[in-house]
């Protein structure tokens, strides 16, 4: 068998041959040569009728999903904001979400009033609920409602919080940012692959930001922070679905 | 071989972070990888782990791609020695086997399984074959790649690719019990 070209049985057997001539000669005078490009081209032919292997479309978005995500844990590639940086926002914008996320344990949200981009939480003393209540600067402007029970609860959350300044918080500090952060672990990185926060940001001009992290006690708030590692660290919460800017400081 | 100049363009762009290019280059080839990796491994989920694993490593060394082969060749490269990889863990720290994986909420993985499926007396010889043999036939037979492309994914002369197809087509055959050959 040694003395026979194999290569170019094998060559007509794959048909990578541009002149098969000698072959074809080859195989007709040698019944060996003859056996092994049958047995070639038969091999050749079940492995040709394998159909392709693919991918369901969710493993093709899992598989996008789950790079991303290993992606944004490395440093300096997926994001052009240093890890040190990207987690001093982080550090900067917890301070803000626990403020934010103490609040909105006692704020009705539910009205659907329009929000500000101010930092000022004016809470309902103007309503004349509680006339008493003091109010108390927070970190966001809660969407109004006219709801005199809602407008009840809110101010008298704004008090609890003022009579106690922030040791009174419904939840110490780290624990409530822990639980933010926790609970939201899994989104948090896949937000990049979500189109409508994605649209949301180049709504508000914020396309050159970039999602720190994510809170959601009632419904999605994001805070973005720039880009930029040149910029000014400017923390910004934007509300979702409603698309709207609800703090900048 | 020539280098398409949208693509090796494309690798640039992800050199930079950009990731509209990367997502570009993956819808491009994640199928024939994932084909690849499925040939090779055999199971499904591992093809999807090494798949991952396979562009993870194209986005970190994208940089280093020098356009002297195609893009899909140089990823293809990438996936068959991520293969390599994974089969090698996988016999310092031998497992029992599993079958393939499927996702409960995806009613399509099943079709999916059985549609890529080739004949299970094939698979099974494929599987007999020594791994050199295997992944050239894999290559060259199944995905329908070049001579020269297969060459250039397995590092190897393409005499040497051509010796092994040959060789791993007359092991398949006889396995199959087709031929009178050794």
């Amino acid at each position: 068998m040694h003395d026979h070209p194999l290569d170019l049985i094998a060559a007509l057997a794959d048909g990578s041959l541009s002149d098969e001539a000698e072959a074809r000669a080859l195989i007709e005078s040698c019944q060996e040569c003859r056996d092994e490009y049958r047995a070639q081209t038969e091999v050749i032919g079940w492995l040709a009728a394998a159909p392709a292997a693919e991918m369901t479309d969710l493993e093709k978005a899992a598989l996008h999903r789950d790079l991303w995500t290993e992606l944004r844990r490395e440093p300096g590639k997926a994001s052009t904001t240093p890890w040190w940086q990207r987690l001093s926002y982080v550090a900067a914008g917890l301070f803000v979400v626990a403020g934010l996320v103490g609040v909105l344990n006692n704020v009705e949200f539910a009205g659907g009033g329009e929000a500000s981009d101010t930092t000022v939480a004016e809470a309902s003393a103007e309503d004349g609920a509680v006339e008493d209540a003091p109010t108390e600067e927070v970190p966001f402007v809660a969407q109004g409602n006219d709801d005199s029970e809602s407008a009840t609860e809110t101010t008298a959350a704004t008090a609890e919080t003022s009579a106690g300044g922030e040791d009174s918080l419904p939840l110490p500090f780290q624990e409530l940012a822990d639980e933010a952060r926790a609970a939201q672990a899994d989104r948090v990185a896949t937000l990049g692959t979500d189109r409508d926060v994605e649209e949301c940001l180049a709504r508000l001009a914020l396309d050159e930001h970039v999602v720190v992290d994510e809170i959601e006690p009632d419904q999605i708030y994001l805070l973005v922070m720039p880009e930029d590692p040149e910029a000014e660290p400017i923390v910004t919460f934007v509300a979702l679905p409603v698309c709207e800017i609800v703090y900048v400081g | 071989m020539t280098v398409p100049g949208n693509e090796a363009e494309l690798l640039t762009r992800v050199v930079s972070g950009d990731r509209e290019a990367f997502d570009a280059v993956m819808r491009g080839h994640q199928d024939r990888v994932f084909s690849v990796c499925l040939r090779i491994l055999g199971d499904r989920e591992k093809a999807l782990d090494a798949t991952q694993d396979t562009f993870l490593t194209v986005f970190r060394k994208a940089g280093q791609f020098q356009g002297r082969s195609a893009v899909g060749t140089w990823i293809y490269r990438i996936a068959v020695n991520t293969c390599y990889d994974q089969l090698r863990r996988a016999q310092r720290r031998p497992s029992e086997s599993l079958p393939d994986h499927v996702d409960p909420s995806d009613p399509s993985a099943e079709e999916a399984i059985e549609s890529a499926a080739v004949r299970p007396e094939i698979e099974g010889a494929l599987a007999q074959l020594p791994a050199d043999f295997r992944n050239a036939v894999i290559l060259s037979d199944l995905e329908g790649l070049s001579l020269p492309e297969v060459a250039e994914i397995l590092g190897v002369p393409i005499g040497t690719v051509k010796s092994r197809v040959f060789r791993g087509r007359r092991l398949l055959a006889k396995h199959l019990g087709n031929q009178n050959h050794q």
